[in-house]
């Protein structure tokens, strides 16, 4: 049987008149890759900023793992095991892409302040440990050629899936992915289609994706939630979401 | 061209990470060992007071290059940690325990400034700074009974194990030693977790966050850690005056700290170190500019922070990566020869970030 990992329930938001979301549910299934799909400022990217606790919600509550999670500081949800990704990339871009995922490992430092302050032992044996996981997600994503490049000095494509990577870095038990192939050309999104299957498969990450390209949508999702103008339209298989009548309204402005 | 060969990932923990680097290390550190040998007393004061810049540097430079927090308060901190520090000496403590007691005090207060200071970025976090900056000013002024007000308190001799601290020789060598302890713990610091948390906040806050970085924690810390810092070289700085007065701890005197860290080049302590250098040898220079200058011109009023002013505004147009980047501008075009392209270092056009979640 298969657990509920996280649950919305009754989400509701809205900015001045806009209800960015509005009294929407759904759930996730442990080991699913999950898409929302929905024309531009349907609140997709709003949910992302619901969960990971960046807006406060006006109505409703999050579940993840049993525990409700709606009153948490966003590096909390981190600390819980969410990590997620920035639909432009929100990368810390004067650094190394090698530095920007070491602090994705930042969740599981267990060194002191002082400690650091006299590079005990034990700090160098947690540097060299969080380098080897490091090493084992620049290998998945094949992000060698760039370990030591500046982030700011990356083209587009690349930033896209340092920022995956860093996310990975984290050991997330829920990936949340914002636009994960807008941006790339078509051979990349087609490896990214593979790495989704080895994030979800191999490391048995549940992933929460927002994505416009209904390919990989088809190829890569169990489930997919349409959503309109806040609202919810359908859940379901993506070969039910692609010819849901709602949706297709919805997409072609009917 | 410079190839450096990685065999195992302990070299990139490592602090130097060539034995190119260590030899010119190794360089600077017998120069600086043999200076009192060379060196007459007043040029050896001179590289002391350096030194105690460079250690408020390295405080000031953590705050501003690596977590991006502004202060134009700083003078605030050098001065808690001057009074504190000959406060205590006046009341029989040992040197090294006050200048401890100093050291942490003054980071204890960094870390309180730092909590309202939390939810302010930009200027208004420099206005909150300054404020507080002011506010310290006023206490020196006015709580005479522990700082003697205006009138000021003497600072009295530092000695250690009976031997008297203040010869020439013997505090350059103190200056020297604390200098270099400062910059291993900021350098440890930085090749850790705690730094690393630094510079994602300095970079993107709301990606720090999703990081699981604790915003407010991580910002207290950095102001509590450059407060500690500061108020260590504010210890020294006391012995360096010789007598504490309110108005050697001015906006003047923040100022000058900025300028020492945007001039050497924000985000490097190499910066820290330049930047110390300039700073001590702006007064000389200034000086010099008044008795060659016409006397009209040499006696405007506040010709001494207009000086400061332009040169920290030119700085932030023409060279924003300061004195250490152009250091390694020249560097790498010796390292790449023929092969350097004059746009390496061009500022690229960044991508749009994510606009909404401000
Ligand atoms: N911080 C905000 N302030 C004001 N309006 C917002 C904010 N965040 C989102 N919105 C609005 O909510 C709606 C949904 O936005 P968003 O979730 O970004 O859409 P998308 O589905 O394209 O990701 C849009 O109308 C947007 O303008
Ligand atoms: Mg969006």
């Amino acid at each position: 049987m298969t657990e509920r990992l996280f649950q919305a329930e009754n989400l509701s938001v809205s900015f001045g008149g806009i209800r960015a979301v509005q009294d929407l549910s759904f759930s996730v299934e442990q080991g699913e890759i999950f898409s929302i799909i929905g024309p531009n400022g349907a609140g997709k990217t709003t949910v992302f900023n619901l969960i990971s606790r960046l807006y406060d919600l006006d109505r409703g509550r999050m579940i993840f793992e049993g525990d409700d999670i709606s009153g948490l500081a966003p590096h909390q949800i981190a600390e819980r095991g969410i990590a997620r990704t920035f639909q432009n990339t929100e990368l810390f871009e004067r650094e190394t892409v090698l530095n920007n995922l070491l602090i994705g490992r930042h969740i599981h430092r267990s060194t002191r302040l002082l400690d650091e302050f006299l590079f005990l032992p034990g700090v160098r044996r947690q540097e060299l440990e969080f380098r080897k996981r490091v090493e084992d997600v620049i290998d998945l994503l094949d992000l060698q050629p760039y370990r030591e490049q500046i982030i700011g000095n990356l083209p587009y494509g690349v930033r896209k899936m340092v920022e995956v990577a860093r996310a990975l870095c984290m050991e997330p038990k829920l990936l949340l992915l914002d636009e994960p192939s807008s941006g790339l050309n078509p051979e990349e999104t087609e490896d990214l289609s593979y790495w989704l299957e080895d994030i979800n498969e191999d490391l048995g990450i549940t992933v929460i994706m927002v994505e416009h390209d209904m390919n990989l949508v088809a190829r890569a999702s169990h489930r997919v939630l349409a959503l309109a103008d806040g609202l919810a339209l359908a859940v379901g298989a993506p070969s039910e979401i692609q010819n849901h009548p709602d949706v297709l309204r919805a997409y072609l402005g009917d | 061209m410079r190839f450096v060969l990685k065999t195992h990932y302990g070299q990139d923990v490592d602090l130097f990470k060539h034995s190119g680097q260590r030899f010119w290390y190794a360089a600077l550190a017998i120069m600086v060992g043999l200076a009192p040998w060379i060196m007459d007393d007043f040029y050896l004061g001179e590289l002391s007071l350096v030194f105690i810049y460079a250690i408020a540097g390295i405080g000031l430079m953590l705050l501003v290059g690596y977590t991006g927090l502004v202060s134009l308060g700083h003078a605030a901190f050098l001065a808690i940690g001057a009074y504190s520090h000959a406060y205590l000496l006046g009341h029989g403590v040992p040197f090294p325990v006050a200048l401890a007691a100093a050291t942490l005090f003054s980071a204890v207060i960094g870390a309180i400034v730092g909590l309202p200071a939390l939810r302010m970025i930009g200027i208004y976090l420099a206005v909150a700074t300054l404020a507080f900056a002011i506010i310290v000013e006023q206490v020196l002024s006015h709580w005479e009974s522990v700082t003697g007000g205006y009138r000021g308190m003497p600072v009295p001799e530092a000695e250690l194990f009976g031997l008297s601290l203040m010869g020439s020789q013997t505090f350059y060598y103190l200056c020297l030693a604390l200098l270099v302890a400062s910059l291993l713990a900021a350098l440890n610091l930085l090749r850790g977790p705690t730094g690393r948390s630094f510079i994602a906040i300095r970079d993107s806050e709301i990606s720090a966050s999703s990081m699981g970085i604790h915003l407010a924690r991580t910002k207290s810390r950095a102001f509590a850690i450059s407060a500690g810092f500061t108020g260590l070289a504010g210890g020294l700085f006391a012995h360096k005056l010789g007598y504490l007065a309110p108005d050697a701890f001015t906006l003047l005197t923040s100022i000058q700290l900025l300028l020492m860290v945007v001039v050497g080049g924000l985000g490097s302590l190499h910066g820290v170190i330049f930047g110390a250098i300039f700073i001590g040898l702006l007064p000389q220079a200034i000086a010099f500019l008044r008795d060659t200058l016409p006397p009209a011109a040499a006696q405007i009023p506040g010709l001494e922070p207009g000086i400061f002013g332009l040169i920290l505004v030119l700085f932030l147009i023409y060279e924003p990566l300061g004195i250490y980047g152009r250091w390694r501008k020249i560097r790498l075009f010796f390292d790449e020869f023929p092969l350097y392209r004059s746009a390496t270092y061009r500022r690229q056009k960044s991508y749009l970030r994510t606009e909404r979640v401000r």
